[in-house]
């Protein structure tokens, strides 16, 4: 306390200076509209800057709630773009697909039998068969689930085999891998009969439990019409880099049992 | 030690009629007023106390503000060359500021120069930058700021040989 009182009375020139320099600041503020203008540019100015650092900061410690709240717009776009497709094509107008949001935990691309694992498991609503896509296209198929997580066959995995058709021209062909290049996918089945080019778009062909029609995989970035067999050897670059893959969509056909009970009759 | 307080106070106030009702009604070439109440700041002797003179100099900066309108700009500028005059004084006098009589009479010209020049440009570079307070009018400011220190410096420098003499 004694220190305190000694450092005012030492310093009581400069907190004397400092009080009237205030009052009369503060008197040219309250009485001249030129410096009541000029200071509160200069006040606008300091807040604007102290509130965007500030803001900055707020929005970078909310990113995780923003990125949230952004995903799960993105799956009801993604429900609605869907369930537009089908209809479409299909001329159906009951809901029959929902959509399951997940994170990717672990990944692999560097084998011949590749999967990955996801955060979502029975619990969040994932079974085994169910199609898996991401943005920008095809991922793969749930292999199979525990309550928590569920492992993925991706398209880079030599036992998946994908229905697939060109978007032009709907000839019906189907996707493997033939375990070499992670970005290159192989389109059999689809007869010479048939006229391709490079660059056409393929996209799921909906005849399957997995995927609706219409979800892009890639496209066709070399053929091969020299095989004696009457079909072309294609090569497929791939939408996605699986790579770098870290939110996906479960898509869940609703409809399925119903097919299956036809199937199975 | 009361009469030369007195005494003091009557030369403050004579000062302060003159500026206003005669300085401040002088505008040579439209914009010239000689600011001859810094004499007081200039003649307030370096044994007396500081505190008080930073007083002394918010008292006649209200006083010369509410006579020309200032609102706060003829304040701030003279509290600022109280505050600073320690420094001033150090800068102007070298060893002997801290000699009491060693001020007006007997000190050397250059150090009296110095000393008179330095309060009298401080005083008008704030006053003169806080009045614009516009950095478009930079080039009028710095004008105003030489020519008038100038003419100030001059008419005090007039004013204290006329007292040194008596």
């Amino acid at each position: 306390m004694q220190s305190i009182i000694n450092s005012i009375v030492k310093n009581r020139n400069l907190i004397l200076y400092l009080t009237l320099s205030i009052i009369s600041f503060n008197s040219l503020y309250t009485n001249s509209s030129v410096h009541y203008n000029g200071i509160g540019k200069i006040a606008t100015y300091l807040s604007g800057k102290s509130s965007f650092f500030s803001s900055s900061i707020d929005s970078y410690f909310n990113l995780k709630e923003k990125n949230k709240k952004l995903i799960d717009e993105n799956l009801k776009l993604k429900e609605i773009e869907l369930e537009y497709k089908n209809q479409i094509v299909e001329n159906k107008s009951f809901n029959s697909i929902s959509i399951i949001n997940a994170n990717v935990i672990f990944n692999s691309i560097n084998k011949s039998k590749n999967i990955m694992v996801i955060d979502k498991g029975t619990n969040g609503g994932v079974d085994e068969e169910m199609g898996v896509i991401s943005s920008k296209g095809v991922i793969g198929i749930i292999k199979s689930v525990t309550e928590n997580y569920a492992s993925i066959i991706s398209l880079l995995n030599t036992d998946l085999k994908v229905n697939a058709i060109l978007k032009n021209s709907s000839t019906i062909g189907s996707i493997t891998w033939d375990g070499l290049n992670p970005k290159i996918l192989k389109l059999n089945d689809i007869p010479l009969s048939s006229s391709i080019k490079i660059g056409d778009t393929i996209v799921t062909g909906g005849m399957s439990f997995y995927f609706t029609k219409g979800i892009p995989i890639g496209t066709i970035s070399n053929y091969d019409n020299s095989s004696l067999e009457g079909y072309y050897e294609i090569d497929i670059s791939v939408f996605n880099d699986f790579s770098s893959i870290s939110n996906i969509y479960v898509i869940e056909r609703t409809d399925n049992d119903e097919i299956k009970i036809l199937l199975n009759d | 030690m009361i009469r030369e307080q007195l005494r003091n106070i009557f030369f403050y106030t004579i000062i302060l009629v003159f500026q206003l009702f005669v300085f401040n009604h002088i505008n040579l070439v439209g914009f010239i007023t000689p600011f001859i109440y810094l004499i007081i700041f200039i003649h307030y002797k370096t044994s007396y106390n500081k505190t008080t003179l930073i007083f002394l100099g918010f008292i006649v900066g209200i006083i010369v503000d509410l006579s020309m309108q200032t609102y706060g700009s003829h304040t701030f500028a003279t509290i600022t060359i109280c505050y600073l005059r320690t420094w001033i004084e150090k800068y102007s006098f070298g060893v002997n500021s801290n000699l009491p009589s060693a001020m007006i009479n007997g000190t050397q010209l250059i150090n009296r120069l110095t000393f008179f020049g330095l309060i009298i440009f401080i005083h008008s570079l704030i006053y003169y930058s806080l009045v614009f307070f516009n950095i478009e009018l930079f080039w009028t400011i710095v004008l105003n700021i030489i020519i008038n220190s100038i003419i100030t410096f001059i008419v005090i420098w007039l004013i204290s040989q006329l007292i040194s003499n008596k």
